[in-house]
């Protein structure tokens, strides 16, 4: 454009507090990021806003039992206590002197996360306050565990899940866990369980995900009568609209997720559910979709292949498994020379391709990687979905049902509850292994407080696995404030090594909860676990940095590097004592919490140096990315410049060292192609992904009708 | 258009090929606008019903009425405005462009169809209809912008057209941004932003378009359309003022508007290649609404509410052997 570009306004003094933020996305009149105007926000937050709408209490003893009074707090929480530890915990959180960094951080906490009046006009509480809550809830009476947790909380070390952060010690709460996933089997019975319980999780908290690959497709025959049954995209619409309705106490929407093998007979439709241009009737557009692909179907999409897709109903018939607890890879060829099982195919490339199109239209569906998945699973049986958040890997069993609707024998469905540390400050822990050992205990104590009694499959399956999923975030802010680029050789060394240590002291603390309680999850004998076959890629070879620059992080933070020996010594008592939970770690995408952190969400590069979060309950805010200054701005490349393959390169170097999953999003610029994004899984299945979360475009504006001076609209 | 007048369709028509470009924005333009193709049904409107009950009775009034009359303009938009453009084209290709500009705005005009539909009630819905087709400001633009349209000046008929898109809408295009920065009817947002994102173009390409129209004659003619221009801006501007006041006094954001007016007719004209009108001092515009006035596509949603304004029809590319190569 030759015409004179019109500089952004310089904004007046005695802005109010969103303006302020918003002055972070509008460089200054020297091209300069306008940090100070996020802190002169955060500070305007508190004094137009925060201070003036706090209930204010003399004391703690005050204030403690007017909230139990009042029935804000559980009196049963601090009854494990004396009043004097409270205190003396209450002083050590104050004395942190702990201060959000960002608008957006402490936005969002009051927003969301603190206790308010119950008319949600007042609050109740201060960072420091939800942090000793949430500690005394956890510890269960243990003051030892309790002031771990909050000089790790407080510190920003380790963060608890917003289920857990948001409601521990609260009379008026939701659940602690995460999130559930249910099995749904090819009868009534089991559907109708499946939206019940997806109506009651959804009540209580937590995103539910769903197996659909056992529901016999669309026109299979019902009581031998062919062309009888409606398929799966019915029980989605039904599904979809249990998760609108119920939502925990307005704090969230409901939210939930579907997963399909695509060797499902109706997965096309399931696709094209999520086109554009589709129908009413058939368009999903709050529930999530993934899709389970086995290596079966790579192998046909190389050899341009046709691709069949068989049916739940005559494959359960012929081998007595429903569907999904079937390896379809190992299975393949017998069931297309079996006459009994009807099928239908296409071609495996189209499949893909398809698959890219939507994932371009609307960034659904999540790619679960199954035989990559189960040959890295320690655990004895099938996984054969994830979870709303794709990070979510274990194992489950059907469950039955009596001609009254009451259970027949209870199968295992899986619930998991989550919490992740900031990498940065926990390589500044004055004890690495501290660190991640009161991670561990705190997520333990959730499981061992969750029962929820309205789904039996869930209550059983945490009682007998203890699954706990240790996240970790922020490590881009870590490897920037560094000066080491994300996903250089530095990086994905700094990854493979960080992983491989919070492995080993993970694994540790479990084993020590095992010893002391003397208790074992159950299946433990038949883990890789307890055969020591799992120890093996630990004991046979040496892991050490292969870069100088990463052993210098590990050896200025003081942090010990496990060698062979430690893993003999770890390996020994394991196989004696065992392992308290089932699985320890799953990297989950990190959104709220990471704001309230101050971190780069999970190991993800940042999505923009001033990110634009837009979220139904915060609006649209402004989010600088941590340590960002206007010293290291080349530090701080944002994913979709940074490229599929190094995310890629990043997270296989962290995967080998997680039992779960972790939530991997693919970033590409509006230049891309269905076959850019196929590349991008071909080459993320290789490297022994597990799973693949969204698919995140970004379409620039045409030039000319851009905004001036915006820093998120400059590359 | 009355029975009298003759109907304006082109006389001659040959086979558009798009293998001969003339020139290369209408093809950059017109790919744009096919990926981002959009209907309103792909936006979750109904997770905004609990926001829409957080509103004051004043502001929930407000709110329908910004849409009536965002409806009417882009009613105007579709069925005269851009169609009245087609006759113009320098380029087969532009006619095409137009057709889908056309299209869109049908397409918007019924989408805060579907806001009202899902927010609101019949009854609310109508009083917000009879007082949009009420109130002399919002009919006077109106008017104004449709005598130019019906008028035989093909750049004259472009100005209209360019101030209409990219100044005209913003009055209301305000309020939504306004919410969304304060966490109300982020849906609603998300929708309007996908409208931003298209007007932001249309507004883009008939300035483009204008000011190639304007190589093609000689000064004293480039003299008078600009005089013309800045005369339209100028009673626009008048009447936007006062129609402004009309919708925003009653929830006192009159000032702040005002000053969102100043920057979008800066912007108008500087796509029509004229030199800005208002001073830098009259055009600070709320940095929070600045900010989210950006028509890229990189807000980071949070997928769990809502669908955000970032996905596109992609481009389908097969994949060859060598990709599957493993």
């Amino acid at each position: 454009m030759e015409a004179t570009l019109i500089d952004a306004p310089t904004a007046a003094p005695a802005l109010d507090y969103h303006s302020l933020n918003a002055m972070l996305n509008l460089y200054d009149e020297n091209g300069l990021i306008q940090f100070d105007k996020d802190k002169e926000a955060a500070k305007q937050y508190f004094l137009q806003h925060v201070n003036q709408n706090t209930v204010f209490f003399h004391n703690l003893k005050e204030r403690l039992d007017y909230l139990v009074e009042k029935e804000y707090y559980e009196k049963e929480v601090l009854d494990q206590y004396s009043f004097e530890f409270i205190q003396q915990l209450n002083d050590l959180a104050y004395s942190k002197k702990f201060r959000f960094d960002t608008f957006l951080g402490a936005f969002k906490y009051y927003t969301s996360y603190t206790l308010k009046t119950f008319d949600g006009k007042r609050y109740l509480e201060r960072f420091e306050d939800r942090v000793v809550m949430t500690a005394l809830g956890l510890a269960q009476g243990d003051e030892t565990l309790a002031t771990n947790l909050v000089e790790e909380i407080i510190g920003g070390r380790f963060q608890p899940a917003t289920p857990t952060f948001l409601n521990t010690g609260k009379a008026q709460r939701g659940e602690l866990v995460s999130c559930f996933l249910l099995r749904i089997e090819d009868n009534m019975e089991s559907i109708a369980r499946g939206i019940n319980s997806a109506l009651q999780l959804s009540k209580r908290g937590g995103g539910v995900a769903l197996l659909l690959s056992n529901i016999r497709e669309a026109g299979a025959p019902i009581k031998q009568i062919e062309n009888q049954s409606s398929g799966i995209i019915p029980v989605m619409k039904l599904l979809e609209d249990s998760f609108s309705y119920a939502n925990q106490l307005g704090a969230r929407q409901g939210a939930g997720a579907v997963y399909l093998s695509a060797h499902h007979p109706d997965i096309m439709k399931f696709l094209d559910t999520k086109r554009e241009n589709a129908d009413e009737k058939i368009r999903i557009k709050t529930l999530s979709l993934g899709v389970v692909v086995p290596d079966i179907t790579f192998e046909l999409a190389k050899n341009d292949e046709d691709m069949y897709l068989f049916s739940p109903y005559d494959v359960e018939k012929v081998y007595g498994l429903p569907f999904g607890d079937i390896s379809v890879t190992e299975k393949y060829r017998e069931m297309v020379d079996d006459p009994r099982i009807r099928k239908t195919k296409i071609k495996a490339r189209e499949f893909f391709q398809t698959l890219a199109e939507i994932q371009f239209e609307s960034g659904y569906p999540y790619i679960m990687y199954e035989d990559t998945v189960n040959k890295a699973n320690p655990i004895k049986g099938r996984i054969n979905m994830s979870n709303l958040c794709s990070e979510i890997l274990q194992v489950n069993t059907p469950t039955t049902y009596n001609e009254d609707l009451s259970y027949a024998a209870i199968g295992k469905d899986i619930s998991c509850n989550l919490g992740s540390l900031n990498i940065a400050l926990t390589m500044d822990s004055p004890d690495f292994g501290r660190t991640v050992e009161t991670a561990i205990r705190g997520l333990t104590s959730v499981s061992n407080q969750s029962h929820i009694a309205s789904v039996r499959s869930i209550e059983d399956g945490n009682d007998k696995s203890h699954a706990i999923g240790l996240g970790q975030m922020n490590l881009h802010g870590y490897l920037a404030r560094e000066r080491v680029f994300y996903g250089s050789e530095e990086g994905v060394d700094f990854t493979n090594i960080y992983f491989y240590t919070v492995l080993f002291h993970a694994l540790r603390a479990s084993n020590q909860i095992a010893i002391e309680r003397s208790e074992r999850f159950d299946g433990f004998e038949d883990s890789t676990y307890a055969s020591g076959e799992f120890f093996d890629k630990y004991t046979d070879v040496a892991w050490e940095p292969a870069t100088a620059r990463v052993a210098g992080l590990f050896a200025d933070s003081g942090i010990h590097i496990p060698t062979q020996s430690d893993w003999l010594e770890l390996k020994a008592s394991i196989q004696q004592h065992g392992i308290y939970n089932q699985n320890l770690q799953a990297v989950p995408p990190t959104g709220s919490i990471s704001y309230i952190n101050n971190s780069t969400s999970s190991i993800h590069p940042v999505a923009s140096k001033i990110e634009i979060r837009k979220e139904g309950k915060i609006g649209r805010v402004y989010y600088p990315a941590p340590f960002l200054t206007n010293d290291n701005l080349e530090y701080y490349d944002d994913a979709y410049e940074i490229g599929a393959e190094k995310i890629i390169d990043t997270y296989a170097a962290a995967t080998q060292h997680v039992d779960q999953g972790l939530s991997l999003t693919l970033f590409f610029k509006d230049t891309a192609t269905t076959r850019d994004i196929n590349k991008a899984q071909i080459y993320a299945w290789r490297k022994g992904i597990k799973t693949i979360y969204y698919i995140r475009l970004r379409q620039l504006a045409l030039e000319g009708t851009e905004i001036d001076g915006c820093v998120s609209c400059m590359l | 258009m009355t029975p009298s007048e003759p109907l304006k369709l082109l006389n001659k028509v040959q086979a558009i090929n798009w293998n001969r470009i003339q020139d290369d924005k209408d093809v950059e333009v017109w790919n744009r606008l096919v990926n981002n193709f959009w209907l309103p049904e792909k936006v979750p409107l109904s997770n905004d019903v609990q926001s829409w009950a957080t509103l004051t009775p004043a502001e929930q009034t407000l709110t329908m009425r910004v849409f009536t009359g965002l409806t009417l303009l882009d009613t105007i938009q579709g069925t005269v405005g851009a169609v009245s453009l087609i006759p113009d084209s320098l380029t087969p290709h532009e006619e095409a462009v137009y057709t889908n500009i056309a299209f869109m705005e049908s397409v918007h005009a019924k989408s805060y169809s579907s806001i009202f539909s899902t927010l609101s009630n019949t009854k609310d819905i109508d009083e917000a209809f009879r007082w949009s087709t009420e109130n002399p400001n919002l009919q006077k633009k109106a008017s104004i912008v449709l005598d130019y349209y019906h008028g035989d000046e093909p750049l004259k008929r472009k100005v209209a057209s360019t101030l209409l898109e990219s100044f005209l809408f913003y009055s209301g295009f305000y309020l939504p941004m306004y919410w969304s920065s304060r966490a109300k009817l982020t849906n609603t947002a998300d929708l309007i932003r996908l409208i931003i994102r298209d007007e932001a173009v249309h507004g883009y390409y008939i300035g483009y378009k204008f000011q190639r129209g304007l190589e093609l004659v000689d000064q004293a003619k480039r003299d008078e359309i600009k005089d013309y221009t800045f005369s339209l801006m100028y009673d626009l501007y008048e009447n936007e003022v006062q129609y402004t006041q009309d919708l925003y006094d009653e929830v006192g954001l009159t000032e702040d508007v005002k000053k969102f007016l100043h920057y979008n007719a800066n912007k108008a004209l500087m796509n029509l290649g004229y030199e800005p009108m208002f001073p830098k001092s009259v055009t600070d515009v709320n940095p929070a609404i600045l900010s989210a006035l950006s028509p890229n596509a990189d807000e980071n949603h949070d997928f769990f509410s809502g669908s955000g304004s970032s996905y596109v029809i992609g481009k389908a590319v097969n994949t060859e052997d060598e990709d599957w190569d493993f």
